[in-house]
């Protein structure tokens, strides 16, 4: 029978997939159109059944078992057991050929890494990690990752790392490690680019705090005038303040103002706060409260 | 090429973090300015904020008077080396140069001369059929730079792009990058911590400390004229030596005490203390290795600033000799020639050359005289 030209593409690409060769017998135009959506369908369901990517995207965020999980990687040909550390990057903006390109030839399939698109801007890279790779090593590629796409694609990134996982099986593990990461890092050290999956610091213990406790926190110190924001020019002072390890003389310095009238806008802090900045106790409550703040205001917001 | 004008730049991150504050720079066509300061200065996000990979909190930032507070980092043209660079392993030197230029789409036979044209400037021409893995790491960085050069931006912009090259390669990369700025004619900027670096490639250099610029001048000012005593310590090495000293002032006499030393200020320097009310007050004296000098004639004609005190190091770099001995409690260092017969643990005279010490305040650590 004469098979018009998708219904001929459709089972040209059925058999490059799976090996089948199949014939169709139409007896109208209607029964060939229903006959080419199955087959795209029948295209569709091998290609994720057979789809690396879509296969290590599902290990990452869906529920396999480590059985399944081993037969199906064996499919694939994917080693289990390579030593393999995954990279989850976030670019501002969704994700251009240009990135894509970038990445395809910075971690080329010949070398076993695989880029798998998470999101619209998100992506994980899968990489082995040879023999003599050390910490140090990995944290240079995530480096590397960011400087390279700033440089050729001129856009920002952010890039999060996981441990080194010993089998594919801890793939999921690794995906929740990052994610969790790229989450804590972009709120409370917005001003780096790189986040290892251990070195969250405090943000990770207030990111893990349930929301009410929050709250009961920040009532605690502040009682019912938890100050929702700050002005810019008191803030800017805190924050200098604290960034000087409570350096009163070097804090005035660098904000070029007499002492006095920083020990004036600290004073004024105290008022409105019940903190004395000057003390580590106070100036400590304030750090964790106005990290607590932050956590709360971008839960709000999304 | 082009003009850059930064007019009260600010960066604050959401968290709170003051990275930048009221940074103001005009740079001029041409120029080969350096950022330059400890880790954590505001270096780093002051150059991507003129990149457009950090959003400006405050401020305005132009190019040829046209401003980019809000443009797309690929709407700048600019340019970028970073320090982790990474060539793309499987490409030759050709394809990585060339690879910027065909994701963007440029005809072949333009992408072709100007790949040809950097590698020229860059003498990698007999290169170009090589991979990564052939080249040394000085070629590599030379690679990246070309994947710069061959966009032919307004500007270039450098974040410590030498840092991952040993001592050796440093050196000569750096005597690289000056002939690239001299031959393409480019405006620079130059992200470093090495003030060896700052020093030998800027034309101006920005000294930062804290999100705070200390100074801006030329490398020859900083080093005679720094404005505080940040910048003095900072610029020079081995750096300046800094000891507390009291200052007397008795008519139109003026002496320093620094420990059990009564040390003579030379006319040129007395009037800054006298009024700026000094009398009685501590001030940080401020003098470089080489102007501590141990040769006899020196101290014969010094007698009013001379010290003495114990060898405890002697280091020979060939040329030039360090001593490093205590004054006052605190350890010095003076540069010497390599024919000094001072050893480790000899008694030794040492004398200030008055005229070329710095003091500064030691509470707002300014700068009194120069």
């Amino acid at each position: 029978m004469e098979y018009s030209t998708q219904l001929c593409s459709a089972l040209n690409e059925l058999k490059r997939i799976t090996g089948i060769k199949l014939e169709v017998t139409a007896n109208d135009p209607q029964e060939e159109e229903r006959a080419l959506a199955q087959i795209r369908c029948l295209c569709t369901a091998y290609k994720e059944k057979y789809n690396k990517n879509h296969f290590l995207k599902t290990l990452m965020t869906g529920n396999i078992s480590s059985i399944e999980a081993a037969e199906h990687a064996g499919r694939l040909h994917i080693d289990p057991e390579e030593r393999r550390i995954l990279f989850l990057l976030e670019k501002k903006g969704s994700l251009d050929d240009m990135v894509m390109e970038i990445l395809k030839n910075l971690f080329p399939s010949q070398t076993k890494s695989y880029l798998i698109p998470m999101s619209d801007c998100s992506l994980a890279i899968l990489r082995p990690v040879k023999a003599n790779e050390s910490e140090h090593d990995l944290s240079q590629i995530a480096h590397m990752i960011v400087d390279t796409l700033n440089m050729e694609a001129l856009t920002q990134v952010r890039v999060a790392y996981s441990a080194v996982m010993e089998h594919l099986t801890e793939l999921g593990t690794a995906w929740q490690e990052t994610s969790l990461a790229l989450k804590v890092g972009k709120l409370f050290y917005s001003e780096q680019n790189v986040f290892p999956h251990d070195r969250l610091g405090i943000g990770r213990l207030v990111y893990r705090l349930p929301i009410p406790i929050c709250e009961g926190f920040l009532k605690e110190v502040f009682g019912d005038n938890i100050p929702d924001t700050l002005d810019e020019e008191t803030s800017a002072t805190i924050n200098r303040f604290l960034q000087n390890n409570l350096n009163i003389a070097e804090t005035s310095r660098q904000l070029h103002m007499h002492r006095n009238t920083l020990i004036y806008r600290l004073d004024q802090v105290e008022k409105r706060t019940g903190l004395d900045l000057r003390k580590f106790e106070d100036a400590m409550t304030f750090r964790i409260a106005s990290l607590v703040m932050n956590y709360l205001q971008t839960e709000r917001n999304t | 090429m082009a003009s850059l004008s930064l007019k009260g730049i600010q960066k604050i991150y959401p968290n709170g973090f003051h990275a930048v504050q009221d940074f103001n720079l005009e740079i001029e066509d041409k120029e080969f300015i350096i950022f330059v300061g400890p880790s954590g200065c505001g270096k780093s996000t002051t150059l991507r904020m003129v990149a457009g990979l950090e959003d400006i909190s405050g401020g305005t930032f132009t190019i040829d008077g046209k401003v980019m507070n809000d443009v797309e980092p690929k709407d700048r043209d600019i340019a970028m080396v970073f320090q982790n660079y990474a060539l793309y392993p499987h490409m030759t030197v050709y394809d990585n140069m060339a690879f910027g230029l065909k994701l963007r789409k440029v005809p072949k036979d333009e992408i072709d001369k100007k790949v040809r044209e950097a590698a020229r400037i860059l003498d990698l021409d007999k290169l170009l059929d090589r991979k990564p893995k052939a080249l040394s790491g000085g070629q590599r960085q030379r690679v990246a730079m070309g994947r710069a050069i061959v966009r032919n931006p307004k500007v270039f912009l450098m974040d410590e792009p030498l840092s991952n090259l040993d001592a050796k390669l440093r050196v000569q990369m750096r005597i690289e990058i000056s002939k690239i700025h001299e031959s393409l004619g480019a405006t620079i900027i130059y992200v470093t911590h090495d003030q060896t670096e700052a020093m030998t490639l800027g034309t101006r250099i920005v000294v930062m400390k804290d999100g705070i610029v200390q100074q801006v001048d030329t490398p020859q000012n900083l080093y005679n004229t720094p404005c505080n005593l940040f910048v003095a310590g900072f610029i020079g090495s081995p750096q300046m030596n800094f000891l507390d000293a009291v200052v007397n002032i008795a008519g139109n006499d003026v002496t320093l005490k620094v420990g059990d030393y009564v040390l003579k200020v030379p006319e040129s320097k007395k009037q800054a203390l006298i009024k700026g009310n000094y009398n009685g007050k501590t001030v940080v004296l401020g003098i470089r290795p080489e102007d501590v000098h141990d040769s006899e004639e020196f101290i014969a004609a010094n007698p009013d600033s001379v010290v003495k005190s114990t060898v405890k190091v002697y280091e020979l770099l060939g040329a030039e000799v360090y001593l490093y001995f205590d004054v006052a409690g605190t350890q010095m260092t003076a540069r010497v020639s390599s024919r000094t017969p001072l050893r480790t643990g000899d008694q030794a005279v040492f004398a200030l050359e008055m005229e070329r010490i710095h003091l500064f305040d030691k509470e707002t650590e300014l700068t009194i005289t120069n």
